[in-house]
């Protein structure tokens, strides 16, 4: 008995001595099971047990069983000392939070994309489906059937890029009109975005390879009322609020009545007479729009006069450069990484 | 078209602001391109030059006394050379304000000069367009009149802009009358009335005959007591003012009336018509005719010529010939006012390369009873130069009033969602020149006016009446959209791709579709703006590796966008989607590149995100691609695409320094999205094996994978190559694949020595398939 307590006082002195000299955890670790593992000193005083007179027993098991909750608290006491000891060095770090940014490997979507999505969310929340098709056209999607015969003298504003006799690159987004009427009853309610051709010779106002949106909206008892709603609303979605958007009469053939329609100057707001955005006017140019022809309603084998619908075409590197305030059209088609990473 | 204030005024009385004016133009739909804003001229009268003599100091000045209709003449020493005595001109009295200077009493050369007289350029007019030196006016113009007010100097100009439709508006008098519509008061319009009465002498009368169908009105009137000379001042400021440069007083005469009314006109020298006879028939193939401007021209069949008994004269309604052209010695002319198919007219003129002001105006179909107008007004000014008018004399169809259209008057309320009274309605179309007669309760009978042949459908009086009101009147609604079928797939399909791979670090570009060069299949345009851009893209990879060499700096891009090829004769067309990045050349063994490796992890993340399914690379080559580091992607067996290397021939002719990696995709056929299934992982601990395996070096990874995988059945959870070793440990031809087999069963734990008998079953399995051995 005696000598189990001294051997049990001895060790649990010698623990206590590695204990307080611990650094860090593995330390810590290792002491425990120097002393308090499988095969560790607790355990070989543990086996002396055996060797009392088994009623001296009970008393060296509930020693050695207090020496041990004993050696664990110390240790509960060293970690906890230790833990508290490295936070207190973590903690003493500092750093220059204005030091500049690690930038990700950061990806991007296209501005042109961006705006056209942006404006196809606005409409697909009011209940437009949004549709794509070909660029390279049949002149019937792209002009007779919108009321553009052959010899019209409209077919000279869009001066186009003929691939055939008969085929040509889109010159505007309008050949959606048909298809999508071709495939569908009433009411349609689409939004087409997509890009277009013409042959325009390039500055920083022009490209022969634009963007355009085009909407159609065909149904019983759709008026000019609510075309001027929905882009007004557009605008002011793109824009922000305050936004005003003007009609002008104007002439499409696939149109009537037709319309010019303008919107708010984004970047002067109408109040600078020296404005390089809209040149003073106050205003820029977001599209053509109108009442669906009669004659293009009869094409798809609607009758005009029980559905009467809108249509409009906007130009979206257009509509990108008053965003954006960009100064030359053709950073929209150059897309350097510059203009693409300040526009992300 | 540029078109004077002054001269609008002639007909609508308007606002003081030009600005006001322009506003309302484009709220009708005659935008305002610019405010050609006058310069103040103030101070400057008619003169008579009484006496003019030799400076008494100079040689080369001259000192004239000038009557300025004050109490004594001004005396005014000039160095112009063009001045004499009589002579009617310009002067810039004491105190006049020019665009440039202002003028002051001053000594020349001892004599005391007490104004200037001056030139058009001192007017702001164009230099060369009138008389080198000083301006000279009409004797009949009487000294001491303020110039600016009499020629209408101080006015601003008008750009305007008018659409396809409206030929009748490319006039002064066309826009007048739309002013007036607008502003509710009333168009100043004269009668106009020829004054063309007399029979012309024995032989003298001219005939016409139209063989073709597409000039449907033709007047002719011959004139004669015909002087070639300056036309009037008033009239050659007004030209040049329109920016229509003056020529002589019967040139100016046709240029004026065909600005003023809208229709062009033509004068022949009567003499260089060879039996008094015009003919208006198609040209033969290969005729040829010498034009006013001196070009011979060979005709086509598209062209439609004016001859006489005996050749050709010009074009008509585009340009006249040379031969009966007016001359300084003319002195009898036949005036041709006629109407011509305006599609017959564009077509000649764009078979010639040729336009005119004229052509312009026909090639958009004018209105048949412009003939009489313009044949009319242009009589009266001939008559004011002092020729004598014959009667004029009208070929082809009469002018027949247009057909009334029915319109009903809810079709207002309807199509623009505005409700106006009947009375504002027919108020509306009558200010536009249309008569409107009671029809049936609720609708209107509507008969255009006679110069407004784009007024055919109700649609189009819809517009007016809403022109008219304003479309700044109609109320924004934002509508009901009704349910409908159309999908947004497509649509939204691309937009997710764009998406994904900007989340995966790449940047959407847009690059040109046309191109310089191009391969034997692609697509040539047959009208192409440059040759930088004749050829419609087969294939994003040459726009992109251009781009990826525009950069200068390692950068990851894509681009989706349509391609082209031909089939069949016909124009294929179909999306492509290409991505990927520029990398320099790393220190890596041959048969090893990461840069592949990264972009085919994108490839599969990307895949996974728009299919919800697994791609698959195999060994393949493609043009353009590395042949030893290209793969076909395939999605549940379906080809979708490409990924590899480009070849470095191919990036080095592009400029671009070090490899490009690209994975081109076929969109179209990313097969619909499958919806991964989840599979509850097991309650059981797994555990796995590294195997270091020997094999030929023409055995691929996933082969392996394959074979293991297949050799375990359900015991496997994953197997993975996750390292590559060549060398002299292996030996030539052969390398060594690390791969990680995972072993879990569903039902128990698996045991150390279930998985060591799986193992072996494995090792077996590939050494009976590859040859595989364990690396020691």
């Amino acid at each position: 008995m005696t000598d189990l307590a001294e051997n049990l006082r001895e060790l649990q002195q010698r623990f206590a001595d590695a204990a307080d000299d611990v650094r860090d955890e593995q330390a810590l670790e290792n002491v425990r099971i120097a002393y308090l593992g499988r095969n560790g000193e607790v355990t070989k005083v543990r086996r002396t047990i055996g060797t009392l007179p088994p009623r001296e027993r009970p008393e060296a098991g509930k020693a050695i069983n207090d020496a041990v909750a004993a050696m664990e608290a110390r240790l509960e006491e060293v970690r906890a000392r230790l833990e508290s000891r490295s936070f207190e060095s973590e903690l003493a770090a500092s750093i220059d939070v204005t030091f500049p940014a690690i930038p990700p490997g950061a990806g991007s979507i296209h501005p042109v994309r961006r705006i056209i999505a942006e404006s196809c969310a606005y409409f697909a929340r009011h209940g437009f489906a949004v549709v794509v098709g070909p660029e390279a056209e049949p002149d019937y999607y792209t002009f007779d059937a919108l009321n553009i015969p052959s010899d019209h003298p409209a077919r000279e504003s869009f001066d186009s890029f003929w691939l055939t006799d008969t085929v040509l690159l889109r010159p505007h987004t309008s050949p959606m009109q048909i298809r999508t009427m071709q495939q569908h009853s009433p009411p349609i309610a689409i939004v087409a975005p997509g890009k277009c051709f013409r042959r325009d010779a390039v500055d920083a106002r022009h490209l022969f390879q634009f963007h355009q949106v085009e909407g159609l909206l065909v149904a019983e008892g759709i008026h000019f009322g609510h075309l001027k709603g929905m882009l007004t609303e557009l605008c002011r979605e793109l824009f922000g609020g305050g936004q005003s958007v003007r009609f002008r009469p104007s002439y499409f053939p696939f149109t009537e009545p037709s319309a010019e329609v303008d919107t708010t100057c984004p970047k002067c707001r109408g109040k600078a007479p020296a404005c390089n955005m809209c040149g003073g006017s106050g205003w820029i140019e977001l599209g053509g729009a109108g009442m669906v022809h009669p004659n293009v309603l009869r094409e798809v084998g609607y009758d005009p006069e029980r559905y009467s619908g809108w249509a409009f075409g906007f130009g979206v590197e257009r509509l990108g450069l008053a965003r954006y305030e960009v100064d030359d059209v053709r950073r929209f088609v150059n897309s350097d990484l510059d203009f693409l990473q300040q526009l992300a | 078209m540029r078109v004077p204030i002054s001269w609008l005024r002639e007909f609508v009385a308007l606002p003081n602001d030009a600005q006001a004016i322009a506003d309302r133009l484009a709220m009708l739909g005659f935008p305002v391109a610019a405010i050609e804003k006058r310069p103040t001229i103030a101070g400057v009268v008619t003169g008579r030059i009484a006496t003019i003599e030799k400076h008494p100091n100079a040689d080369r000045l001259l000192v004239a006394h000038v009557d300025v209709a004050r109490d004594a003449p001004l005396t005014i020493a000039t160095a112009a050379t063009n001045v004499a005595a009589g002579q009617t001109i310009a002067v810039a009295t004491v105190g006049a304000t020019l665009p440039d200077l202002t003028i002051e009493a001053r000594t020349m050369r001892g004599v005391a000069s007490h104004g200037m007289m001056i030139s058009a350029e001192e007017l702001a007019l164009p230099a060369e367009w009138f008389e080198d030196g000083i301006m000279q006016l009409e004797p009949t113009i009487a000294p001491g009149l303020d110039v600016v007010e009499l020629f209408g100097l101080a006015s601003d100009v008008l750009d305007v802009e008018i659409t396809a439709n409206r030929p009748d508006a490319m006039s002064v008098l066309g826009l007048a009358r739309e002013l007036a519509a607008s502003y509710r008061v009333a168009l100043k319009l004269p009668p106009f009335v020829n004054p063309g009465e007399a029979r012309e002498p024995a032989g003298m009368e001219p005939k016409v005959t139209i063989e073709s169908p597409d000039c449907s009105r033709f007047i002719a009137q011959r004139f004669d007591g015909v002087r070639v000379g300056p036309a009037p001042t008033w009239m050659r400021v007004r030209l040049a003012l329109a920016g229509q440069r003056p020529i002589n007083n019967l040139v100016d005469v046709s240029n004026y009336v065909m600005l003023e009314t809208g229709q062009p006109l033509h004068f022949y020298d009567a003499n260089a018509i060879a039996g008094m006879h015009l003919i208006v028939r198609g040209a033969r193939e290969g005729e040829k005719l010498v034009t006013i401007d001196g070009v011979e021209r060979t005709l086509g069949t598209s062209a439609l010529v004016i001859a006489d008994d005996e050749r050709t004269l010009g074009l008509a309604g585009l340009m006249g010939g040379a031969a009966s052209e007016v001359r300084p010695a003319t002195t009898a002319i036949v005036l041709e006012a006629a109407n011509f198919n305006g599609a017959r007219v564009r077509r000649m003129s764009a078979a010639l390369g040729l336009r005119s002001e004229a052509s312009a105006r026909h090639e958009k179909s004018l209105a048949p009873a412009l003939t009489d107008l313009g044949a009319g007004r242009a009589a009266q000014l001939m008559r004011d130069l002092g020729a004598t008018a014959y009667r004029a004399h009208a070929f082809g169809a009469d002018v027949v009033p247009a057909q009334p259209i029915i319109l009903p008057a809810a079709d207002i309320e309807r199509l623009l969602g505005l409700t106006l009274p009947p009375d504002r309605i027919a108020a509306h179309l009558r200010a536009l020149g249309c008569e409107i007669v009671p029809s049936q309760p609720g609708t209107f009978s509507v008969t255009p006016p006679a110069w407004r042949r784009d007024l055919t459908i109700e649609a189009d009086l819809v517009e007016e009446v809403a022109r008219i009101e304003g479309y700044e009147r109609i109320a924004a609604v934002v509508p009901s959209v009704p349910a409908h079928e159309i999908s947004s797939a497509a649509f939204e399909r691309e937009n997710q791709i764009a998406h994904a791979l900007a989340s995966l670090g790449y940047r959407e570009v847009i690059t040109h579709s046309l191109r310089g060069s191009a391969d034997a299949a692609a697509i040539e345009v047959r009208n192409p703006l440059s040759e930088d851009h004749r050829f419609l893209r087969d294939s994003l990879v040459p726009g992109l590796i251009e781009y990826l060499a525009s950069t200068g700096t390692p950068a990851r891009v894509f681009e989706l966008g349509e391609v082209f090829a031909h089939e069949r004769e016909l124009v294929a067309e179909q999306t492509a989607l290409a991505f990927g990045f520029s990398a320099q050349r790393t220190g890596e063994p041959p048969w090893r590149d990461s840069s592949f490796l990264r972009l085919k992890g994108d490839c599969e993340a990307l895949m996974r995100e728009i299919t919800g399914r697994d791609a698959v690379t195999s060994p393949g080559t493609q043009p353009a691609f590395h042949p030893g580091k290209t793969g076909l992607v395939t999605l549940g067996g379906t080809e979708i695409g490409v990924i590899g290397c480009v070849d470095p021939r191919l990036t080095k002719a592009l400029d671009l320094e070090g490899n490009a990696y690209l994975c081109v995709v076929n969109v179209g056929a990313l097969p619909v999205y499958q919806t991964p299934q989840y599979r509850p992982p097991s309650r059981f601990p797994s555990t796995y094996r590294d195997l270091a395996l020997v094999v030929e070096t023409g055995v691929c990874a996933r082969e392996i994978e394959s074979a293991v995988a297949a050799a375990l059945g359900a015991l496997c959870t994953g197997v993975a190559v996750f390292d590559e070793y060549r060398g002299p440990q292996v030996g030539e031809g052969r390398k060594s694949l690390a791969v990680r087999v995972t072993l879990q069963r569903f039902d128990a734990t698996i045991t150390d020595d279930e998985a060591d008998a799986a193992i072996a079953r494995v090792l077996d399995a590939v050494h009976e398939r590859f040859g595989a051995t364990i690396r020691t």
